[in-house]
């Protein structure tokens, strides 16, 4: 999760988050190189009392510093792609969330299950206790099995809101009307945080995400104590 | 006596002959040294961690701290 004074991303809990820090990494790379060259290529020319006062034409600079960019360009596109059509793969899910953003709470429907429907509101400050997290920490959290691919389904009821777990990867816009659909899959258990992503009124920023990952037999044993407890 | 002719072109020429090259080869590296320092240590880390992990020692140790809040630890 996140922590104070951070700098970078959380540790990714899913293959899809470990793909976007490595392509992230990758585009450093690329904008490390050309902001240097730009910087030092600058500072040499304002240094220098050197001039060039016949210069015309000179299809060979314009040759390259046409292609070059073209191609430094590519290399980043080609990835970029690769992730943004393996985010869209949904390989055979095991089991189906609606994520519904209301204001301003979020409520999680376990459509698989007959009636395992509850809503997630954000712990109150006030009513925090040792060991929770302030603005992050929910009453109800969306519990799901580790290492299983899970379709998450995130809409609204009124108006804007977006689903997020950057540790998963995930920011989803929740429209009304609209069912927008992702793919999930948790490499470790553990619980892992987000918040809403679209301004949507006086709490948006209080009504946070806690996904819950655990083994399947436990999944499996709560998903029986929620729908007896229903 | 007179003096050598002092080279009056081709200055700015022969400085980028030398500025330029030096240019590719100083970012290239600073390239290459965030490639390998930041990029494939990062590989590097995510693929340890994972060859040895654990899942069930790491959610028996979670849920013993009272994580979770669908598994209780087991002693309750």
């Amino acid at each position: 999760m996140a922590y104070p004074s951070m700098l970078g991303f959380q540790d990714a809990t899913s293959p899809i988050m470990e793909e976007l820090l490595h392509f992230h990494d990758h585009a450093m790379i690329i904008v490390t190189l050309i902001s240097s060259f730009v910087f030092y290529t600058i500072t040499m020319m304002v240094i220098t009392k050197l001039t060039y006062k016949s210069m015309l034409d000179s299809q060979e600079m314009e040759m390259v510093w046409t292609a070059l960019p073209a191609l430094i360009l590519t290399m980043v596109a080609l990835p970029s792609l690769r992730i943004l059509y393996l985010m869209d793969e949904l390989n055979f899910p095991n089991l189906t969330v609606k994520a519904v953003g209301h204001q301003w709470y979020w409520s999680y429907e376990y459509t698989d299950f007959e009636q395992l429907n509850f809503d997630s509101y954000m712990i109150p400050t006030q009513d925090l206790t040792p060991g929770q997290f302030r603005l992050l920490d929910t009453d109800n959290r969306m519990v799901v099995p580790v290492n299983s691919p899970i379709r998450v389904m995130v809409t609204a009821d009124d108006v804007l809101h977006s689903w997020a777990t950057p540790s998963l990867g995930i920011k989803l816009d929740a429209v009304p009307g609209r069912l927008n659909q992702t793919a999930l899959m948790t490499s470790r258990p553990g619980v892992f945080y987000g918040q809403c992503s679209e301004i949507c009124g006086a709490n948006h920023s209080f009504m946070p995400i806690v996904v819950e990952s655990i083994p399947l037999d436990h999944f499996e044993y709560w998903t029986h104590s929620m729908l007896n407890n229903a | 006596m007179s003096l050598p002719k002092p080279m009056m072109r081709g200055l700015l020429a022969k400085r980028t002959r030398i500025v330029l090259p030096m240019a590719f080869v100083s970012c290239g590296g600073l390239a290459l040294f965030y490639k390998y320092v930041v990029g494939e240590r990062r590989k590097r880390t995510y693929a340890e961690f994972y060859k040895n992990y654990d899942a069930t020692k790491d959610f028996n140790a979670m849920r013993e701290a009272g994580v979770f809040d669908s598994v209780q630890p087991s002693g309750k």
